[in-house]
């Protein structure tokens, strides 16, 4: 195989990963700093492209401009979220594992209601709409116009959340929490704003995924669940709690899927990942970059 | 309500459950056969469910991949076999499938486990549709002989029966013993001598075992099997809700729990399918948050108890709108730097 | 036993001889807990043996070890809460300590000492009968490490792993919980191991003593060896055993 056609592999497989690392960082922060294992994220990611779908078809905004507008949309349905459900359940569970354990139920239900909502607001069809669908030009590689730009946003706005919470006292401050619950309280950090805004700002990196993903691919209410899946991978790749390890993780899955789908069967995809994911939870339960 | 009182009352209710299921084809029009026919699958695949997940808080998401399995079963070897011996094997090959699965995967901790049966679960969807594409070339297979839908029915209504049998006799042994064990605290139940992986790998294949049944039987329902019904996450998702909803350490929890949603299911689901999977959501939603120990604990005190939440909830807004809330917090602090 | 590039302990040996009372002490983070963990199978030793009456059991899992009496408690005490506290006894008499009847299903259980009969009789042992009907989560936490220690029972034990069951207790209670281990140790021919901070009511009641300090063992023997022994001396600088040795002279 030419060179040209590996880097084209390399590239599309970057591409998905960017996605995936995207999504995966917004779990890794619920699950890192809450215990709230989100199954239901990828519904909000499916509601982030429904948003800009119905914003581009129907009111003519223009895509990019509702990048803003998804994430903000859904950190506030986020919040909302926390406060009436999760809260509840912090305040009423005996333990640690319990609270897992009905989190991760009413997530269940928070996916069951999401994705029937939007099945039942929009249909069942596949939706889309066309946004820089040009090929551009890089080298000898070809590459679609809108994906490359699904790429460069995701990549960014993955690094700007990882220099945020490096550099900023914000997130300074998540990262003590996420080490150390009781310790970080006792030196006055305020888990009852923190854990509201993060768990909102991990929904609205879901609701930005929606939005990006909306721009180059067909949308329809189902689509969420693969990743949902695929950011769990992600996570258990790269090491629950650790945020590099969830960027790098959804990029090596990308790459692998590329890799795998066009050597074996396209259809092999889903099978591929889930063999991934099982192999790495036998064999190193904490995650490839964990120390 | 002591053992033996309450071994009583077990029994009583299985026998009328037995007498109304024999009796309502005889009665009840085509549609509430249908409906019958569904609730005892439910009660079947919940009350399995809840004995091994419910007490060990290990939450499965694979009944879907036994289900399938056992229809699967059906479909190719009910040519060659005969009914009864369709059934028993779809049975085997599930719980072969979960001990297989659950020595993998039985080591993780619960939320781990919940989302790494979901992903088997559909591993064994994938596997099974690219099996069937490439090897045997076809997408799907038609059931030409078909038994009659009162054997289907009875069947049916014998793997509920054996269901609830094991449920009742299971929770009375040392097994169900351990299994509570591991659920309360599995390192402590450890060391004090319970093998906790060969009993959840047991419990687990029972649960399968009982799956792949259903599964068995109720593919002569639908005449034409192919991936995407026979493991449709679905049967997993609403046993796992209805086993919840219910209340899914009880024995009774599942059973009214499946007796409402086949209600529901077969009035809503033709009209408006999405509406009844959002309401399931929210009432599962709504389960955990205010009754984690689902219908069957719902007691006097629970209502007394949520009348006196609100009323407390009411009294709080009242108290911080109106400023008496801020009037006391200045009264309190000026009182400090005195 | 190493976590990573940690040694917490570092190729200590010991040996334990049927009917003793031993007692394993150490400033804080000495290794203790770990090297109580690896003993009772919960961690498995990173490198080194452990025989049990000639068995050698390193590296099985915590069940065989209670199946082989090796019974220990929790410093939190992790009980059943939801079941009553006679059932907490009986779950561990329904395991791990099970044993042959008589005429193969009914009869009295043969080797069982007298005491640990069944569970009402275990209760009477360490003192709880009153509350056995109230749930786990019911009773106060000294009461909840005696239920601990019940438990641990329950499983018919050759040896008893005690770790610090005197935290938090006053004085009284300190002297009450020590004369209930002496007792268990006569009564029912145990080897009971005990680690411990409260350092001076363990040297009263001890026939031996393990020093471990750093992962390391810096002393064994009996307590009045080891009060003068400097190497202890060093290790706790001196304060709270200097006193001890003040008394026992």
């Amino acid at each position: 195989m030419s060179l040209s056609a590996w880097l084209e592999l390399l590239a599309s497989g970057l591409i998905t990963g960017g996605i995936y690392a995207l999504v995966a960082l917004g779990l890794n922060l619920q699950y890192g700093l809450m215990r709230i294992l989100n199954i239901a994220h990828g519904e909000f990611l499916m509601l982030g492209a429904y948003m800009t779908w119905v914003a581009v078809t129907q009111w003519g905004l223009s895509a990019p401009l509702m990048l803003p507008v998804s994430f903000g949309v859904l950190m506030l349905l986020g919040l909302a979220i926390h406060w009436f459900c999760f809260r509840r359940l912090s305040s009423t569970s005996p333990s640690l594992d319990i609270f897992e354990a009905r989190g991760l139920m009413l997530a269940f239900g928070l996916m069951f209601l999401v994705q029937n909502y939007a099945s039942w607001m929009w249909g069942g069809e596949l939706r889309g709409y066309d946004f820089l669908a040009d090929p551009v030009a890089i080298g000898a590689s070809q590459f679609a116009g809108n994906k490359l730009l699904i790429f460069a946003l995701a990549i960014a706005f993955s690094l700007g959340l990882i220099v945020m919470l490096r550099m900023t006292l914000l997130g300074k401050a998540v990262r003590a929490l996420m080490q150390s619950p009781v310790g970080a309280q006792l030196v006055g950090i305020n888990t009852r704003r923190l854990h509201p805004l993060m768990f909102g700002i991990g929904m609205g990196l879901s609701g930005l995924a929606g939005c990006l993903l909306s721009m180059a691919y067909t949308i329809s209410p189902a689509m969420g669940e693969p990743y949902t899946v695929t950011a769990l991978i992600v996570i258990t790749l790269g090491g629950f709690g650790s945020m590099t390890g969830a960027l790098l993780g959804g990029l090596f899955l990308g790459i692998v899927e590329a890799i795998g789908m066009h050597f074996t069967n396209p259809s092999l995809k889903a099978l591929l990942s889930y063999l991934v994911f099982i192999t790495v939870l036998l064999v190193r339960p904490k995650g490839l970059f964990s120390r | 309500m002591n053992g033996r009182q309450a071994l009583m009352r077990d029994i009583l209710v299985l026998v009328g459950l037995i007498g109304w299921a024999l009796v309502l084809p005889h009665y009840g029009s085509e549609f509430a056969v249908s409906m019958g026919l569904t609730c005892l699958m439910y009660v079947a695949l919940s009350s399995s469910w809840g004995l091994f997940c419910g007490s060990t808080r290990y939450l499965s998401l694979a009944t879907s991949a036994f289900f399938g399995v056992g229809a699967y079963t059906t479909a190719i070897g009910l040519g060659q076999l005969a009914w009864i011996e369709v059934i028993v094997l779809g049975s085997c090959i599930a719980g072969l499938l979960a001990i297989v699965m659950g020595a993998a995967v039985l080591h993780l901790r619960g939320t781990y486990f919940a989302v790494l049966t979901f992903g088997m679960a559909e591993l064994v969807r994938h596997a099974i549709s690219y099996f069937e594409k490439s090897v045997s070339g076809t997408v799907g297979r038609v059931l030409s002989v078909v038994p009659e839908m009162s054997v289907l029915y009875l069947t049916v209504l014998a793997i509920a029966i054996v269901s609830l049998v094991l449920s009742i006799v299971v929770r009375r042994t040392r097994f169900g013993l351990a299994l509570i064990g591991i659920g309360a605290d599995e390192q402590r139940a450890q060391t004090l001598g319970v093998n906790t992986r060969l009993i959840k790998i047991t419990g687990f294949a029972m649960t399968a075992a009982v799956a792949g049944a259903v599964g068995a039987a109720m593919a002569v329902r639908w005449t034409y099997i192919d991936p995407h019904t026979a493991f449709n996450p679905f049967i997993g998702f609403q046993t796992v809700l209805i086993a919840l909803i219910g209340g899914a350490m009880t024995l009774w929890g599942p059973l009214i729990a499946a007796i409402v949603f086949s209600i529901l299911a077969e009035t809503l689901r033709l009209q408006a399918p999405q509406i009844y999977m959002m309401s399931l959501g929210l009432l599962l939603i709504l389960s955990v948050l205010y009754l984690p120990g689902g219908l069957a604990s719902l007691r006097w005190e629970t209502f007394r108890d949520w009348w006196r939440g609100t009323g407390a909830w009411v009294k709080d807004r009242r108290y911080e709108l109106s400023g008496d809330k801020e009037r006391d917090k200045q009264r309190a602090r000026r009182r400090r730097i005195v | 036993m190493r976590f990573g590039g940690l040694t917490a302990v570092d190729r200590v040996s010991v040996n334990f001889y049927p009917g003793e009372l031993v007692g394993i002490i150490g400033p804080n983070g000495a290794g203790k807990t770990t090297f109580f963990n690896t003993i009772s199978g919960v961690l498995r030793p990173s490198s080194g043996k452990l025989l049990v009456a000639g068995r050698n059991l390193t590296g099985q899992r915590p069940h065989r070890y209670a199946q082989r009496g090796l019974a220990r408690t929790f410093q939190t005490p992790r009980v059943f809460s939801d079941l009553p506290v006679i059932s907490n006894i009986e779950f561990g008499l329904k395991f791990a300590g099970r044993r042959r009847r008589k005429y193969w299903l009914w009869g009295d259980e043969t080797t069982v000492p007298w005491a640990l009969r069944d569970a009402r009789g275990i209760l009477s042992l360490i003192g709880l009968s009153q509350v056995a009907e109230l749930p786990a989560a019911a009773i106060t936490p000294s009461q909840q490490r005696l239920l601990e220690i019940g438990m641990a029972l329950a499983t018919r034990p050759k040896m008893l792993l005690l770790d610090e069951v005197a935290a938090g207790l006053t004085e009284g209670e300190l002297e009450e919980m020590a004369r209930l281990i002496t007792r268990l140790r006569d009564e029912l021919d145990l080897v009971v191991v005990w680690i411990e901070h409260a350092v001076g009511t363990l040297l009263r009641y001890v026939d031996r003593v393990v020093v471990l300090h750093q992962g390391q063992k810096i002393a064994d023997g009996t307590p009045t060896q080891i009060i003068r022994d400097p190497n202890v001396i060093e290790a706790y600088l001196g304060d709270e055993v200097l006193d001890l040795g003040e008394e026992n002279r």
